[in-house]
């Protein structure tokens, strides 16, 4: 499957209900992608790169994870020496199979796919209630969305050309990724409030 | 005191069968050194609400006060005298250049001229658009267009600035430089209240909030209660 054609497997699917299902397998397999490494290294970046969003149980977590992924050959193991360093250091390094990398972006694009199952999901039970309460949760949920927008300072994204620099480039794209979806949904309430209010005049009319 | 207060504000345009609600019970309260964006789409009414904060707007009932005093609603009283309204879009055509523009508007409120080309340089300058002094509105990108509108509203020196959509029409890269600079006058006291097309222009500001339909939504006073002299409170 191409990354053009719209995915119908999301990675842990096709690597079975096992390891693959966990976020921080995929997610260490991105820091291997990134660039080959060895074991106590990458436990650094991960806690460097994830440690707002992924917790670590401990950091013989990422040695089971890159057994894991060693084991789906989505990267493989390699020693020391093959990476040029010399026999006084021969950690085994880690570095990315093509197969990885394919499944690493399929995975990705399905991680969009699930937002979809996710606002579906969100409808379906706000639905389940009176128009007049879910009127009062939309209500909620736009003063949120509302506080969403205005909390990212553009005093720190004005006149910086996005850089690589750890975090700062994450940073700028979540930045405007919120943003974004703020509005988005800010104008998508509006819709909403209207489909509700005239269901609830239209119950209140009933008999 | 709220430097710009509206009280259950009710404006409508169009007659008969065309008559249509644009402001519907608005109540608004803005402070000094506060910014605050209003987001709506189009014909959500936010211009028209940020006319009536000028006072260059009629209201069907409700009251506008800036500074504690009801404006004369239509009497446009207070603009250049304390109140800064610019619309989204550029004036200047009699003018040579954006300098000459600026020093222009002030002889016409009396100020004489070298004073208010000292004034007018600063305010370019506190804008950043220094280099735009000797061209024309014209011929100014996006960003420069919006700096230069603020810089027109500055050499006022007012304390409530009504901006509309600033950031529409400017670059993306470019756009957050803009809301950094409004958040900037708000941290020197100015009170700002902008209105937004797009929910990415709500950055930074004090309290976002949204019209629909003339209905004014979100925390509408300011969320923190004015910290009262001490002597008041040991009274209280």
């Amino acid at each position: 499957m191409g990354l053009s054609g719209a995915p119908t497997l999301s990675g842990s699917q096709r690597y079975g209900s096992g390891a693959m299902r966990s976020r921080v397998n995929w997610a260490l397999l991105g820091l291997v992608i990134q660039r080959a490494s060895y074991g106590y290294e990458l436990v650094h970046r991960f806690e460097r790169t994830y440690g707002k969003t992924l917790e670590l149980s401990s950091p013989s977590h990422i040695y089971g994870a890159l057994n894991a992924l060693v084991k789906h050959e989505l990267i493989e193991k390699v020693s020391g020496e093959e990476f040029g360093l010399d026999a006084g250091h021969p950690k085994p390094h880690y570095r990315a199979t093509a197969r990885g990398a394919t499944a690493y972006e399929q995975w990705l694009v399905c991680q969009v796919q699930q937002e979809r199952t996710r606002s579906r999901l969100f409808a379906e039970q706000l639905t389940v209630l009176e128009p007049q309460r879910a009127l009062r949760v939309l209500a909620r949920c736009e003063e949120a969305f509302l506080k969403q927008a205005s909390a990212a300072s553009p005093e720190r994204t004005a006149n910086q050309a996005p850089d690589d620099q750890a975090g700062r480039l994450t940073d700028l794209l979540v930045s405007e990724e919120q943003r974004l979806t703020a509005g988005a949904r800010l104008a998508w309430i509006e819709y909403a409030r209207d489909v509700l209010q005239a269901l609830a005049a239209r119950r209140s009319e009933e008999p | 005191m709220s430097v710009l207060e509206l009280e259950n504000v009710t404006r409508s345009v169009g007659r008969g069968a065309r008559e249509h609600v644009v402001l519907r019970d608005v109540s608004l309260r803005l402070d000094a050194g506060e910014l605050v964006a209003v987001w709506g789409v189009r014909h959500s009414g936010r211009s028209m609400l940020l006319r009536v904060a000028a006072g260059i707007e009629p209201t069907d009932s409700g009251v506008v006060r800036f500074n504690g005093r009801a404006l004369s609603p239509d009497s446009g009283e207070m603009l250049g005298k304390g109140i800064a309204y610019c619309r989204n879009a550029a004036s200047g055509a009699e003018a040579d250049g954006v300098l000459d523009e600026l020093v222009l508007s002030q002889l016409a409120r009396g100020v004489s001229r070298r004073p208010a080309r000292t004034c007018a340089l600063a305010a370019l300058e506190r804008v950043g658009a220094e280099r735009c002094g000797a061209h024309a509105v014209h011929e100014l990108d996006g960003a420069d267009t919006a700096r230069v509108r603020i810089a027109v509203a500055l050499v006022a020196a007012p304390s409530l600035l009504l901006i509309e959509d600033p950031t529409s029409g400017v670059d993306l890269l470019e756009r957050d430089a803009i809301l950094a600079l409004l958040r900037s006058l708000a941290d020197e006291g100015l009170a700002v209240l902008m209105s937004a097309g797009q929910a990415t222009a709500l950055s930074g500001a004090d309290r976002a909030l949204s019209l629909t339909k003339g209905v004014l939504r979100g925390s509408v006073v300011p969320e923190l209660a004015p910290v009262l002299p001490l002597r008041a409170r040991a009274q209280n």
